[in-house]
């Protein structure tokens, strides 16, 4: 299988899935290999193009219109295989549809949310956010966490990683509409602005640089340099585990408070190249059982795409977590895209230092790069 | 000196030997030309076929004609963009690397004994892959690196580095100058040990001092080096990629885009292999003309004379 293999918890959840299918299966095997995830959507392009290309390749809900030339429609199998696509996550099935054709089969659905270290709310007198939580809110907190060499907010470089893109969601906005790119609207216009000026004008967060991974605000966060962090519950088992403090979760920030849930879910596909089509289709129905789905999200934190397989995930997990997680699957949307999605995320992180800096406006680098991605 | 017409005389009047050797020699060349054919010329032929083409790496390919290069000229501010980046980049970095490599170099060759010891450290950049080297960099150069940790010692409150437009280009030229000087320094002292210290000693009696010997005779006889470096010199710092690919991504803003950047971007990330085989043509006529340039310059510049 192709995939992103950023850190050892990328390997470690990948290595879950091949242990909970053993379980069924114990001659089942999957051998890995693959790039960072900042690499992945460049280089799963080139090496299916190469000879002894892996036939399983992973993809996303948000990536799937981009990737429809590398991989094959999956309903012919689903149909002679008796597969009940109903069982999984209607937005993720709806993500993973391209031009009428399903294109992966969901093993997650992974509405983001707000991290905050619990320790350092505390310290510094703010409440912990829950289901409700409003950006005048946010911004109050982030300015209250901003003290003694802490930042209020971790922030990565990225437009899908945020925390422009999950805030402009949870405001009911988006980059995309009709199937067509449109990234200046107002509300994501204003939304990203939003962003920016958390970091540009009040000064709640260090400015990204363009290179840095997402590990880099990740780090800033589990080292304790930073209260808060928007990102996906795949990272939950690392982010609960290792920062220095105890974490807990919230909603997404919103003007009303209400937020929209931004599901970023991932799946398997089969590249267009696969000799034996067939085989892989079997092979990747082995890992998305509700079983495996379901044990992953116990063991790795990753939400199952299986709705029945949900309750394995939140078994071990602090209530208010789970609730917020539940209250993001029923009101979110799934992140869909365009095909030159890649060029919008690489341009978006170079100009987005610019953005965080205040040297240019949302409007001016949603308009660049609007025009450049023609 | 009077061996080679000899034998040129003596080949031509034995016209089976020379085919025995034309022979030979075509077998020695052959797997050097066999590659030159199957990694160059093919692909040569082929990016310029594709560069007529709109043509994503997954799909069929659509013929434009020119259309690729009349966008490059006159449709993409980008590439005007990151050309000027280029430009800059090659005029800054081959200047100061020509230099501080004929300082140093010559600084080393005065040192004796101890002179290798140190080429060899300068030296040790160039031959550590350049990918721990900018992951190196990139690390120092942060906004809480040691560079500005290093500053804060005396009060500084250090600058972003790789995130402020007016400084990040310089940071990737003298990481690059960095990595590559030691190249210069080991060509330049090899031409350093030509030079017959009889010219030196002789130039000494004459009355010249220290200024006029290194101007007068020390830079012209090794021109010929200096030369051969500031070729290689501009034509590497033309396909710069690795530094703004790993330290900056080309940004803030475009700050940093080189052109090979924006190739690779445009070939495999934005799958525009038709636009990206254009722009590398651009570069491959850009550096064949700067190339061009310094060699029609030669017989000017340059003193064969031993």
């Amino acid at each position: 299988m192709y995939t992103w293999i950023t850190n050892e918890s990328d390997r470690a959840q990948w290595q879950a899935f091949v242990d909970a299918a053993k379980k069924k299966d114990p001659e089942f095997n999957l051998t890995l290999e693959g790039p960072s995830f900042n690499d992945y959507w460049t280089k799963v392009k080139t090496r299916l193009s190469s000879s002894g290309a892996p036939c399983i390749i992973t993809t996303q809900a948000a990536r799937a219109q981009e990737l429809k030339d590398l991989t094959v429609p999956l309903d012919d199998m689903v149909k002679s295989n008796n597969v009940d696509v109903s069982m999984y996550n209607k937005a993720m099935i709806d993500g993973l549809t391209v031009d009428g054709s399903l294109r992966g089969i969901p093993y997650d659905a992974e509405p983001v949310v707000l991290y905050y270290n619990k320790d350092l709310l505390a310290a510094a007198g703010v409440k912990e956010p829950g289901l409700d939580y409003t950006t005048t809110q946010f911004t109050q907190d982030l300015k209250a966490l901003t003290k003694d060499g802490v930042s209020g907010l971790a922030v990565p470089p990225g437009f899908g990683s945020g925390p422009g893109l999950p805030l402009a969601f949870a405001n009911g906005n988006g980059p995309v509409k009709d199937g067509k790119l449109d990234l200046t609207n107002e509300g994501l216009v204003k939304d990203q602005q939003f962003a920016f000026d958390l970091v540009a004008k009040d000064k709640v967060g260090n400015p990204p640089q363009a290179s840095d991974g997402t590990d880099v605000p990740e780090q800033q966060f589990m080292s304790g340099k930073a209260a808060m962090i928007i990102d996906g519950p795949w990272m939950y088992e690392t982010l609960t585990t290792k920062t220095q403090g105890k974490v807990g979760i919230a909603v997404v920030p919103s003007t009303s408070g209400k937020s929209v849930g931004m599901i970023q879910g991932s799946a398997f596909a089969i590249a267009a190249s696969c000799k034996d089509k067939e085989a892989a289709f079997k092979n990747i129905m082995k890992i998305t059982t509700p079983e495996v789905v379901g044990a992953v999200g116990a063991a790795r934190g990753t939400v199952p795409s299986v709705e029945s397989a949900v309750k394995d995930w939140a078994g071990n997990k602090p209530a208010a977590d789970v609730s917020v997680v539940e209250s993001l699957l029923k009101s979110g949307r799934p992140l869909v895209t365009t095909p030159n999605w890649n060029q919008v995320e690489t341009n978006f992180s170079q100009y987005s230092g610019e953005g965080f800096r205040g040297s240019k406006s949302a409007r001016e680098i949603f308009s660049t790069i609007a025009n450049s991605a023609k | 000196m009077t061996a080679l017409p000899t034998l040129a005389v003596k080949n031509a009047k034995k016209p089976a030997r020379v085919t025995g050797h034309g022979k030979l020699a075509a077998v020695y060349l052959a797997p050097g030309m066999l590659g030159f054919l199957i990694f160059i010329v093919v692909p040569l032929v082929a990016s310029l076929v594709i560069s007529l083409f709109d043509w994503p790496l997954f799909g069929a390919p659509k013929f434009v004609g020119l259309d690729n290069y009349v966008r490059m000229l006159s449709g993409d501010p980008v590439f005007w963009t990151v050309l000027g980046n280029t430009l800059f980049f090659a005029v800054c970095y081959t200047v100061l690397n020509l230099v501080l490599a004929l300082a140093l170099s010559t600084w080393l060759h005065s040192l004796g004994g101890w002179g290798p010891f140190f080429r060899v450290l300068f030296f040790i950049p160039v031959v550590t892959p350049m990918v721990a080297n900018a992951l190196v960099w990139r690390l120092m150069l942060t906004d809480d690196g040691v560079v500005n940790s290093f500053l804060a010692n005396f009060g500084i409150h250090g600058p972003s580095w790789l995130s402020d437009s007016q400084l990040a280009m310089g940071s990737l030229i003298v990481m690059s100058v960095w990595q590559g000087i030691g190249y210069n320094i080991i060509v330049l002292g090899a031409g350093l040990n030509g030079i017959s210290p009889n010219l030196l000693e002789a130039a000494r009696i004459d009355g010249a001092g220290a200024l006029q010997r290194f101007f007068r005779v020390v830079l012209p006889m090794l021109s010929p080096s200096l030369f051969f470096c500031t070729v290689m010199t501009i034509i590497g710092s033309f396909k710069v990629f690795t530094q703004p690919y790993l330290l900056t991504l080309g940004g803030p803003g475009e700050s940093t885009n080189t052109i090979v950047l924006y190739l690779y971007r445009n070939g495999f990330s934005f799958d525009k292999l038709g636009y990206a085989s254009a722009l590398a043509w651009a570069l491959f006529v850009i550096v064949m003309l700067i190339t061009a340039l310094q060699f029609s310059q030669q017989k000017r510049l340059v003193n064969y004379d031993n």
